[in-house]
């Protein structure tokens, strides 16, 4: 009965397999046992049929949840939904578009430094980083390897965090390097501390003490800009964007100490360039309702094209543009996914 | 903006990739010994027809994310296939298999057609889940070095796209089953029943289940080589 022994050597051959990790390799099997074992060898890793089913429903409940968000949204009122509807979900209206060589070890970097939660990641196959987003408390920061197109360039950013100390610990012990530890001798008042990180980026690291949270509350990520002749990013910020100027501190000679603009639902601050913190010239994403008339105001309020509005396959109109400083600014209306 | 400009540049490689992966896949479509062997099996995407068919799908995904179902069923084996491959355990290979459908999903509208395979996208994005599963394991339990050698390294070779293609079309294949060998090998390969069990829950003697054991393995055989079992 040949058929009946291969039944019981095969047997044996998968009995072994199924006790010990590694495969045992066989003794001078039989050619024809040999390939039923390979067979055999790649089941040991079938999956659950369970699993398959419990995917795909995981799947589908969260793809309608993205639908029924935005309906939900736009079921609110007309103002309050077109308010949100503009953004794409999980970013608020201004957003740090990092650039790095070596967006992967930046995002491991902010992961331990900032306890960064890395929301998505696109990969491209050469194994960099095409495009991802890190979210830090209730903010977000974008990052990407940088290209010829889009070279790398630092930026600074203040964050708000609970306690300014053990953050700014933890950002050495993850690679930084001090500016200056937390002192509570900071001119805003907030208990601040400075590093930078490897890769040139400024981080504000601050305990908001006098703050009063407005309607959307605190931010946890604001872009920074230090700026040669930063009175007259204002203006600009003003026309091009329809930004708000919410506080700014001027010396006596007319030197901004510290300004803060809201765009939308979310602030970026300024200062005038001063020693150790030069200006940056970086690259910021913002959101706003028209991206069109946005970008047609940006070029007339003095800022040139990097690449007029179109439709991309991400569901975002988009548009570039550059100051007079040098920042790029990515205007973008989410489109939605419908 | 930078990410469409790296995507654009990104594109090339995406290409050499991609092309891999389609010879990869009419490689364990066709075996060498049986060249003549039936057409495209179902959710194999090899050729130019179903290229343009699952750009379809993609871009029907990316404007209706209910409609990413298509795209979970045609793939779902091969990402399973390479995870459980790269990773030490059943439970390491749902978590990774899961997180990577759950990311393809929430990035599916930043995905750029660039006329190569949607599964050349998926393994990378597994690829870098299942390093990032690495270092968090490793985080939690300090693991030997061969384990963490055998999942960093990011790079798909042919040989490597070649297997997944394989793995993923046998497990496709154990669906086909008659329904008793397909009972047959989840119980011992997916549960690890013993011979004994299993004669028990179906009613039939231990010599039974090992026959069919061996009919299910030699039917899967034959199939994988084009024929019909």
């Amino acid at each position: 009965m040949a058929k009946r022994s291969l039944a019981m050597q095969l047997d044996e051959v998968v009995q072994a397999m199924l006790v010990s990790l590694r495969p045992r390799p066989e003794e001078a099997p039989d050619r024809d046992l040999a390939s039923l074992a390979r067979v055999a060898q790649v089941l040991r890793e079938l999956p659950r049929e369970e699993f398959r089913t419990a995917l795909k429903s995981d799947l589908q409940r969260r793809a309608s949840m993205s639908e029924g968000t935005a309906a939900t949204t736009a079921g609110t009122g007309e103002a309050q939904g077109r308010a949100v509807d503009y953004l794409r979900p999980g970013l608020t209206s201004i957003t740090p578009y990092i650039i790095v060589r070596g967006a992967a070890q930046f995002i491991e970097f902010l992961n331990n430094a900032f306890e960064g939660v890395e929301r998505m990641r696109v990969p491209t196959p050469d194994g960099s980083i095409m495009h991802a987003e890190v979210a830090i408390g209730n903010g977000a920061i974008e990052v990407s390897d940088g290209s010829e197109a889009y070279p790398a360039a630092a930026g600074a950013i203040h964050l708000y965090v609970d306690v300014a100390d053990a953050t700014y610990a933890r950002a050495l012990r993850a690679g930084a390097t001090s500016i200056y530890a937390p002192t509570d001798d900071h001119p805003s008042g907030d208990r601040w501390g400075a590093v930078k990180d490897q890769f040139g980026n400024h981080w504000y690291i601050a305990t908001p003490k006098g703050w009063t949270p407005g309607p959307e509350g605190l931010r946890s990520v604001q872009p920074y800009l230090h700026l040669r002749e930063a009175h007259k990013m204002i203006p600009f910020l003003e026309a091009a964007f329809g930004a708000e100027a919410m506080g700014v501190h001027k010396s006596p000679e007319g030197t901004v100490l510290h300004g803060t603009m809201r765009i939308g639902n979310a602030t970026l601050e300024i200062d005038e360039a001063h020693g150790e913190f030069q200006p940056m010239p970086c690259h910021l994403h913002v959101y706003v309702p028209d991206t069109d008339a946005v970008y047609a105001q940006a070029l007339r309020a003095g800022a040139t094209s990097i690449e007029p509005p179109q439709d991309k396959p991400y569901r975002d109109r988009a548009a570039g543009v550059k100051d007079a400083w040098g920042n790029s600014w990515f205007i973008a209306t989410y489109l939605g996914m419908k | 903006m930078g990410a469409g400009e790296n995507a654009r540049r990104a594109g090339v490689t995406f290409f050499v990739v991609g092309s891999y992966i389609v010879r990869a896949m009419k490689a364990t479509r066709r075996p060498a010994r049986k060249r003549l062997a039936k057409g495209a099996d179902e959710g194999v995407p090899g050729g130019v027809a179903q290229g343009v068919e699952e750009r379809l799908l993609v871009e029907s995904a990316q404007s209706d994310p209910a409609k990413f179902d298509a795209l979970y069923e045609l793939h779902y084996e091969r990402v399973y296939a390479f995870v459980a491959g790269r990773v030490r355990d059943r439970a390491s290979a749902e978590d990774v298999t899961s997180e990577v459908f759950h990311k393809a999903l929430a990035s599916l509208p930043r995905y750029e057609w660039r006329g190569v395979p949607f599964a050349a996208w998926l393994l990378k994005i597994a690829a870098n889940s299942i390093i990032d599963h690495a270092k968090r394991a490793a985080r939690e339990f300090p693991a030997p070095d061969d384990a963490r050698e055998s999942a960093s390294d990011p790079e798909l070779r042919a040989s490597e796209l070649r297997t997944i293609e394989y793995r993923a079309q046998l497990f496709r294949m154990v669906g086909q089953l008659p329904e008793v060998q397909k009972q047959v090998v989840y119980a011992r390969f997916v549960e690890q029943r013993s011979i004994r069990e299993i004669a028990q829950r179906l009613g039939k003697t231990e010599g039974a289940v090992k026959q069919l054991q061996l009919r299910a393995v030699q039917n899967l055989r034959a199939r994988m080589e084009g024929g019909h079992g």
